[in-house]
């Protein structure tokens, strides 16, 4: 079976400035996975690479290989599009596009082609589903995806990319904007997805990681300190600096 | 600071001349006939010698006492003044049984006229040699008519000073010139701002160009029009010479670069988050800009769009230049006809400027402004309460 | 959504998206709307430039030099002078600005620092709505009121005017066409003042008054300046309200403000409808003169414009 994500010899650099590295790490199918770190530390950066969207960013640049079940991603002519439609991400803050919250959530099958009625309200309503959302919104699909609470649009984003049917999701601290109860409702809900999911997710909460992570990748100033199964990374950090971090030192 | 504070009221106070102004010069002139007849007066000349039957037409009961009326021929006169003062005799009713609505033209033969309401009796012959004549009076008109049962000869005069041919000029040039200058603008502002290479020396050359564009006087606009536009519209089509379709290509560069602006002011607005959403969800760039970008810009859209209007209903310099002054009643694509500006400009020109009639159209051209000018506002409110925009 | 994933277990890769495709399209209307500038310089210049050119018009042909610095704007059969013409639009422009600036100004200047919330909306409104009356409603409304109103001041002075069409009529028509533009930009400008500057000065005992006339118009230079470019632009540009109330003056230069001028944009409009020819062609000759005054005003004053930001903020 192939890892989900190889990442080898990662280096990237925005302008002159490095970010990242020499980054070696992999990731792992059906698993959790959470990047922890003080701000700066390259946590996002990396999480951006996986789905290439750091080729938005200007000045953007990268040594080294990152290999999806075994692709190099960032091969010469790759399509990137198609990459990006099978590897989902949900964004800090949630970004419902002005619309109703069914096209929202078919907005990525109706890129891809999918018109038939019946086949994009099954999508819609699994995804919605899926996301713990469904039974708030079904008798109002119609309605503007900007009505909704700050908590029901990160879960309506989810739902959005779950639409998708991709093989990863990548989290970039989705529930730093939300209150505490429309945080644990998400982390409940990555605890189910995890079952269909290969999920990355970047969080600065660590209490967090400790709880919804199988395994935890430390960061600090653009290079991996310490990657291990969670409960291990927590209660015997091997590297020092990771126990600084853990035990507030810094950060 | 009083002085400061009286300064200021000068703008009001210019506002307020000039529609107090066009108001009282131009009010009076504006009535259906005004908006909808011709301008140009016609002269009919007929006749009608088929005998009449027993019909005895009833008078309306909506008729005033003004109104003199033959229960023969089932029309009503009253006595008027045209512009120079003198007595008139004004046609305001035809029963749609009458005689008169079809009579028998004196100049084409087979060609049937419908005397109307609205139409000024210059002279009319009677079968037995009675002669009717203009400034006779309604009440002799009625009881001439009654007496007779053949018209040798009428003649009767549409009064003319209409500008229908220019509403529907304005009308049409507004349409042709959005349907070109809205997609090019808007694409071409899309292309600008969302595609093109970040530094390409392109975009800088294609923007300075453009910036041009938005400094020129429009009269200038006008030279290019006749200079390029006229001779290349007469070599496509039938024209010869100024034509409704010059018109609207010269129109179209002059609203261009505020289509231009409007669009890419409101593409800037639109938060980067929905582009990076729509990426990250497998949509290629094309799908974002148009599914997601331009439908969050349409606001912004319309409001240059609207704007464009209010420029292309108040230009004339340049059209003078680019498709005449010759003011029609019967509007042909290909054919010279003025717009409402235009018609201003040419009865002003005239030796007597008409200021009555150039008043009256004022005050559509600025109950239009003023109404454009509200909906911009209208929606740049609806537009920035909207939630959606964070 | 399947086969992609079938794709890359398989490794196939793809090749280009219908990005490219867009890019192409949409580059062609934003070519062809920047080429129109060049197709306005190419087009006119050749037919302005036509009637100097001996083998275009033969015997007919208008000699350049006295084009160019002639006080006389037609002498029979062929010669025309443009020289005066460009001296009376500028003093007619200069003229509008010395009256459109203060008035422009200082109306921004009540709306945004005096005036009650309430106040201040009706006028700028009444400005906007001003800014978007189209010229030749003015020229209606200069050749209606403003005239009689010249009249009315010639008598004062004791001198005749032509019906009140003048120099001075249309100075005054060009000033309340443009100052609408001045104030409107110098609302912006003054309204993005720093607060903290006007603080600072009122908290050294300066007045109100001494603030706003020293700090707030000098921190709002650039954009009043900006304002004020836009409307030199458009008082050279303007066309029929000037037509309908300078006059047909056949020589000059005009000084006095009371007798009839003539700009360069009256000389492009009057008697068009009936000329044809040698008449018709040279006024592209002064649409150039027109274009050369407007491009090289715009550079000057871009460049000064550079100069007064240099202090700002």
């Amino acid at each position: 079976m192939l890892n989900v994500f190889e990442i080898k010899s990662l280096n990237l650099y925005y302008h002159e400035k490095q970010a990242l590295k020499n980054i070696d790490m992999i990731i792992h199918k059906h698993e959790v996975t959470a990047f922890i770190g003080p701000s700066g530390c390259g946590k996002s950066t990396l999480l951006r690479s996986f789905n290439r969207m750091n080729d938005l960013i200007d000045g953007c640049r990268m040594e080294g290989n990152i290999y999806y079940v075994g692709n190099d991603i960032y091969a010469k002519d790759f399509n990137v599009i198609d990459l990006r439609a099978i590897i989902g991400m949900v964004f800090q803050k949630a970004n419902p596009f002005p619309m109703s919250i069914f096209d929202n959530v078919a907005y990525g099958p109706r890129c891809q082609g999918v018109k038939d009625k019946k086949i994009l309200n099954n999508i819609v309503r699994q995804a919605l589903e899926d996301s713990a959302l469904y039974d708030e919104v079904k008798d109002r699909l119609r309605e503007p995806a900007i009505c909704l609470s700050g908590g029901q649009q990160q879960r309506l984003c989810i739902a959005r990319a779950i639409a998708m049917s991709p093989e990863v999701l990548l989290m970039d601290e989705p529930t730093s904007a939300l209150d505490p109860i429309a945080t644990a409702k998400i982390e409940d809900l990555i605890a189910k997805l995890k079952e269909k999911y290969t999920i990355v997710i970047v969080t600065h909460n660590m209490q967090q990681a400790a709880r919804i992570s199988d395994k935890t990748a430390f960061f600090l100033l653009g290079e991996l300190i310490e990657y291990n199964e969670t409960e291990a990374l927590f209660t015997h950090p091997k590297n020092p600096k990771t126990e600084d971090y853990i035990t507030g030192r810094f950060g | 600071m009083l002085g400061i504070s009286m300064i200021s009221l000068v703008g009001v106070l210019i506002l307020v001349l000039i529609f107090g102004f066009v108001f009282s010069k131009g009010a009076a002139v504006i009535s259906w006939d005004f908006l909808w007849g011709d301008y140009h007066e016609t002269v009919y000349d007929t006749y009608y010698d088929e005998g009449l039957d027993d019909t005895v037409f009833s008078r309306p009961e909506d008729l005033d006492d003004t109104i003199w009326f033959s229960s023969v021929w089932g029309v009503g006169f009253t006595d008027s003044v045209d512009e120079a003062g003198n007595a008139i005799i004004l046609i305001v009713y035809v029963h749609q049984n009458s005689p008169l609505s079809s009579l028998l033209d004196k100049n084409e033969e087979g060609n049937f006229i419908a005397i109307s309401n609205g139409q000024i009796v210059n002279k009319v012959i009677f079968g037995d040699n009675i002669i009717l004549y203009g400034s006779d009076g309604a009440k002799r008109a009625a009881f001439l008519f009654d007496q007779a049962t053949i018209i040798k000869d009428m003649i009767t005069v549409t009064s003319g000073g209409g500008i229908r041919g220019s509403i529907i000029t304005t009308f049409l040039l507004v349409i042709m010139t959005l349907a070109l200058a809205v997609p090019f603008g808007v694409f071409t502002a899309v292309y600008m701002h969302e595609f093109a290479p970040k530094k390409s020396k392109i975009v800088k050359l294609l923007r300075r160009l453009i910036e041009m564009l938005s400094g020129m006087p429009s009269i200038i606009f006008g030279l290019m029009g006749a200079a390029v536009f006229i001779p290349f519209t007469s070599a496509i089509t039938s024209a010869d010479g100024g034509n409704l379709f010059s018109g609207a290509l010269t129109m179209t560069a002059i609203v261009l670069p505020l289509i231009i602006a409007a669009t890419e002011e409101a593409l800037s607005v639109v938060p980067d988050d929905f582009r990076q959403a729509s990426l990250a969800l497998g949509a290629n760039k094309t799908q974002t800009t148009f599914k997601v970008v331009l439908r969050s810009s349409i606001p912004g859209i319309l409001t240059g769009t609207l704007l464009a209007v209010g420029r292309i209903i108040g230009e004339s310099a340049a059209l003078i230049y680019a498709i005449g002054t010759a003011i029609k009643d019967k509007i042909i694509l290909t054919e010279r006809s003025t717009s409402l500006a235009v018609h201003i400009w040419s009865v002003m020109s005239q030796e007597v400027p008409n200021f009555e009639m150039a008043s009256a159209i004022s005050i559509i051209i600025l109950l239009v402004v003023l109404i454009l000018s509200l909906l911009v506002k209208l929606i740049a409110k609806k537009f920035v309460i909207d939630p959606s925009l964070r | 959504m399947a086969e992609l994933h079938i794709k890359f277990q398989n490794k196939q890769y793809q090749k280009r998206s219908a990005d490219d495709i867009t890019k192409a399209v949409l580059f062609v209307p934003t070519l062809l709307s920047a080429s129109i500038v060049l197709l306005i310089i190419i087009f006119v210049a050749q037919r302005g430039i036509a009637p100097f050119i001996p083998s275009e018009y033969e015997e007919l042909a208008v000699d350049a030099i006295l084009f160019l610095t002639g006080n006389t704007w037609f002498v029979s059969p062929n010669v025309y002078g443009v020289m005066f013409i460009v001296i009376n639009t500028l003093i007619v422009v200069f003229g509008a600005m010395v009256l459109a600036i203060p008035v422009g100004v200082l109306s921004a200047l009540f709306i945004v620092k005096m005036a009650p919330k309430i106040v201040g909306n009706l006028l700028s409104g009444a400005i906007e709505l001003l800014a978007a009356v189209p010229s030749i409603v003015f020229g209606v409304f200069g050749l209606g009121i403003i005239t009689k109103a010249v009249v009315g001041i010639a008598s004062v002075f004791g001198t005749q005017t032509a019906g009140g069409i003048s120099t001075m009529s249309t100075i005054i028509v060009l000033a309340l066409m443009i100052f609408p533009t001045i104030a409107i930009m110098s609302i912006t400008a003054i309204r993005a003042v720093d607060i903290n500057l006007e603080k600072n000065s009122l908290a050294l005992g300066a007045s109100k008054m001494q603030t706003w006339l020293n700090i707030t118009l000098s921190s709002a230079k650039s954009g009043i300046f900006a304002g004020i470019i836009l409307g030199i632009g458009r008082a050279f540009g303007e066309a029929t309200a000037v037509s309908m109330v300078a006059g047909n003056a056949g020589s000059g230069p005009t000084f006095d403000l009371f007798a009839t001028t003539r700009t360069l944009t009256s000389t492009m409009l009057l008697g068009l409808k009936e000329t044809t020819g040698l008449d018709y062609d040279i006024r592209f000759s002064v649409g150039l003169v027109l274009i050369v005054l407007i491009l090289s005003f715009n550079l000057i004053l871009t460049r000064i414009k550079k100069r007064i930001g240099r202090y700002s903020v």
